[in-house]
């Protein structure tokens, strides 16, 4: 029955998708995820802007902002501007009030992911290689979703016992005990063949959550905490597809109908069937192409046991991805990634001279999971990338000592070397230098360091003053390798 | 400096001092290393005019052309023309005898088998040069992204491009030991050309240097303008395979006619642009030499014109872009046209 069914969606996915490429036109969807507080909305944001803006650089005398990017570099973009989004049942990116966020006269981050949300661009450009060159359109399908949701995924293929006994048993781990300390307490006190109980359940649920929040909290920064809409409910808070928990069940122990065992089973069955599936079937399994922003300082800032724990939801993560290099045909029918862009988000936070080794960590955290997917034959990059760059560089000298700086507004309340910022005040920062072997970032059990144990240390700045053209409208802040991104994502399309 | 005692996270304030106070600590503003990329990244159009260069004459593809059917099959037609007149010819040396017969078939094998290895040699030879094209635009673009995978790939062709010049023989060792390393894609190339790159520049620049020469003395002195324009042609055309051959090609006799092609259209490309090149220089040399008599003017500017396409030809034929080295200027090649100032110029650019 489950193979007829997976037959069935499968058949659903691929009519769906020659439909939509039959509407389309040449184009791509691009998959933009990563965990919360990675950058998504900036990125986006960033990339709507440059695009709609960039066939407007020459004529304004500006200087080109992407050189990289080989459709600005040749001058080939006519125009591009978003256009209506071919899913009318999701919800649309708000890409006029972030950009308003950042631009305006109160500038500060946009407010962050909750939900999927796609937004559609179109490019007219003039094609030089391939069969037909000349005038020609182009569109690209952004696809902003959590990247939470994607560790979900692996959760189809495991019943609630494993998922339970692999919950409790990363529970243990030193870096979380103290966290699940409540949670895991109540839990043992439960008896997984009594009877079901509302009451005993919510209460489960609620300690759980609690339990991944407190993980989430900024001084930890975990990454992997399944289920992901625990953390996000959006529409479903409190409905009882969010209301389990896992139970420490015995081992062999056979869940008998009746109990608080089975109610949870079969709401963790439910969870899978609304939550978890139609978001691979509708979104997920369509993408072209995928980039995964990743916030490792902030993992940085907490230790290396953040660090372990980034590497393991970044495996997770890349496993979910349908990677593999297909043909025209399979373009058309059933669409695999064939790219893979892995960037290491807020680069401007650090100095230019530390970005090699950023990347190196970035790399060796997602070392497995990229021979993994280049050997099914997917290309993967790692980057050190800022979508939107806040700081400009400096160097500090203090009697002998020269520090390379980053010079930026910090925000308000972040704290360094017994200064409390407020928002307002410029700031020389030196945050610290990362190891020279990406090894070492790993090495440890520490986590929430406080500064005086920490090595390095990477505030969060506000976003840079806008500049404004002829026309009064924002121009695009400037950026580190963005264009090298476009190129990577979407520049081979545009030749 | 990885060695060094850790050094702490630090913060400086940079708020507004209140009057009397004063800063432990000096802030330095710094060129921005990522607008220095980006100004390195924009600023080539020669770069860009090379690879357009590169296009029109190498990189051409089988695009389909009336000229082209109609010259095909004209050519089939004389093919068989002549296959028929072979035939009969061998069939009548057969009738006077059989020895004579027997002689021709072989004088005819003999000329097909020749025949075949021309045309082997010349298709093997303008495979080499589009590889030496595709070479220069893989490694622009692994410069300009700084693709370590790339560059390395890439340098290993270039390196093996020269397998079988001897005095480059330190430069390939060195290459080959560093393409193990750890080095960045981009300073791979810059290496790489640092390394390979100067022998072969000066010697194509003395070439260009002896044909301006010999171009601008025989105008001068040539008694007929027909003389002059012939020995010209005939000048640049060895220029620019000698230029070829020096940057690793093999011009043939068909890849000589695309060469051609490929500077004709980096000329023209570059025509438009030159005026910074020196064009100043060009015209006031040559309105100068021409005061003096009209023939040494033709010179210069016959001089001129041999280098200009020199020039052009080593863009086109060098199998990687100009990046860490400075590529040369009509002074830099044609000193004697310009006088002193040329040549104090290219004397600083040698040093």
């Amino acid at each position: 029955m489950s193979a007829l069914t997976d037959l069935f969606s499968e058949a659903r996915n691929s009519a769906a998708n020659v439909a939509e490429v039959l509407m389309r036109g040449r184009g791509l969807r691009l998959g933009v995820t990563g965990l919360s507080r990675a950058g998504k909305t900036v990125f986006i944001t960033a990339l709507a802007q440059h695009l709609t803006t960039l066939a407007n650089v020459a004529a304004e005398g500006r200087k080109n902002p992407l050189p990289v990017f080989r459709l600005a570099a040749e001058n080939r973009l006519q125009a591009g501007r978003l256009a209506p989004q071919p899913d009318d049942h999701v919800a649309r990116f708000a890409f006029e009030d972030h950009l308003g966020a950042l631009t305006g006269p109160d500038r500060h981050w946009p407010q962050s992911t909750r939900q999927i949300s796609e937004l559609r661009l179109r490019l007219d450009f003039e094609r030089r290689a391939g069969f037909r060159q000349g005038p020609s359109s182009f569109t690209i399908d952004i696809v902003d979703y959590p990247g939470e949701w994607l560790l979900d995924l692996p959760l189809l293929e495991k019943s609630y016992a494993d998922w339970s006994r692999e919950t409790f048993e990363a529970s243990a781990a030193a870096a979380r005990a103290p966290l699940a300390a409540d949670w895991r307490g109540f839990s043992v006190s439960l008896d997984p063949a009594g009877r079901a109980d509302e009451a005993l359940a919510r209460q489960a649920a609620e300690l759980f959550t609690a339990y991944l929040r407190a993980a989430r909290a900024e001084a930890y920064s975990l990454s992997t905490l399944p289920p992901g809409r625990f953390l996000m409910p959006g529409d479903l808070e409190g409905s009882p597809a969010l209301t389990f928990a896992p139970l420490p069940l015995p081992e062999g122990h056979a869940i008998a109908s009746g109990t608080l065992a089975a109610m949870m089973e079969r709401r963790y069955e439910a969870y899978k069937s609304h939550v978890v599936k139609p978001f691979f079937r509708d979104h997920f399994a369509r993408l072209d192409r995928q980039i995964v922003l990743v916030d490792a300082l902030s993992a940085l800032n907490s230790g290396p046991a953040a660090m372990r724990d980034l590497q393991h939801a970044l495996d997770e993560v890349l496993a979910a991805f349908r990677v593999g290099r297909g043909n025209p045909l399979t373009r058309f029918f059933q669409p695999k990634i064939d790219k893979i862009l892995i960037a290491a988000t807020k680069a401007d936070h650090l100095h230019h001279l530390s970005h090699d080794r950023l990347e190196a960590i970035l790399r060796q955290a997602t070392a497995r999971a990229i021979s993994r997917s280049e050997f099914s034959g997917a290309k993967v990059d790692v980057i050190a990338l800022a979508a939107v760059r806040a700081t400009r560089e400096a160097a500090v000298r203090r009697g002998r000592e020269t520090l390379d700086a980053i010079v930026g507004t910090p925000l308000a309340g972040e704290r360094l070397d017994g200064e409390v910022f407020d928002g307002k005040t410029e700031a020389a920062i030196f945050p610290g230098q990362l190891p020279a072997d990406p090894a070492l970032a790993f090495r440890g059990d520490g986590l929430a360091l406080p500064e005086s144990e920490a090595e390095v240390r990477f505030l969060r700045f506000r976003p840079p003053v806008p500049n404004f053209g002829g026309d009064g409208k924002p121009l695009p802040a400037p950026h580190i390798r963005l264009d090298r991104a476009f190129q990577f994502l979407f520049g081979d399309r545009l030749s | 400096m990885t060695d060094a005692p850790k050094m702490r996270p630090r913060a400086f304030r940079l708020d507004e001092l209140s009057p009397g106070a004063a800063r432990d600590f000096v802030l330095e503003e710094r060129p921005d290393a990522f607008e220095a990329e980006t100004a390195l990244l924009i600023g080539d159009p020669g770069e860009r005019a090379t690879e357009e260069a590169q296009a029109q004459g190498f990189l051409r593809g089988g695009a389909f052309s009336w000229g082209g059917l109609l010259l095909s099959s004209l050519g089939g037609l004389a093919a068989f023309a002549f296959g028929l007149w072979l035939d009969q010819l061998v069939e009548s040396l057969f009738a006077r005898s059989t020895a004579l017969g027997w002689i021709g078939v072989g004088l005819a094998a003999l000329a097909i088998l020749a025949f075949c290895a021309l045309i082997a040699r010349e298709a093997l030879a303008i495979f080499r040069q589009r590889k030496v094209a595709l070479l220069h635009k893989a490694l622009a673009l692994a410069h300009e992204a700084d693709d370590r995978d790339a560059a390395r790939a890439k340098i290993g062709e270039l390196v093996a491009l020269y397998h079988n010049r001897p005095a480059l023989a330190g430069a390939r060792a060195h290459l080959a030991e560093l393409r193990g390393e750890i080095v960045d894609g981009r300073d791979l190339i810059d290496i790489a050309e640092r390394q390979l790159m100067p022998a072969l520049d000066s010697a194509a620049r003395q070439e260009i240097a002896g044909a301006a020469k010999r171009v601008s003395l025989v105008a001068a002195i040539s008694p007929r303008a027909m003389i002059d324009m012939i020995f010209v042609a005939a000048q640049a055309l060895r220029l620019i395979r000698r230029i070829s051959q020096i940057y690793g090609g093999r011009p043939g006799l068909l890849g000589a006619w695309r060469l051609a092609r490929a500077v004709g259209a980096h000329l023209a490309i570059t025509g438009g642009m030159a005026l910074t090149d020196g064009l100043a220089q060009q015209i006031i040399g040559h309105g100068l030499a021409a005061k003096v008599s009209a023939r040494l003017g033709e010179g210069v500017l016959n001089g001129t014109l041999t280098a200009r396409i020199g020039l052009s030809a080593v863009s086109v034929c060098r199998p990687m872009p100009f990046a860490a080295l400075k590529a040369p200027t009509l002074a830099d090649v044609a000193p004697f046209l310009f006088g002193d100032k040329g040549k104090a110029e290219s004397a600083k650019a040698q040093p």
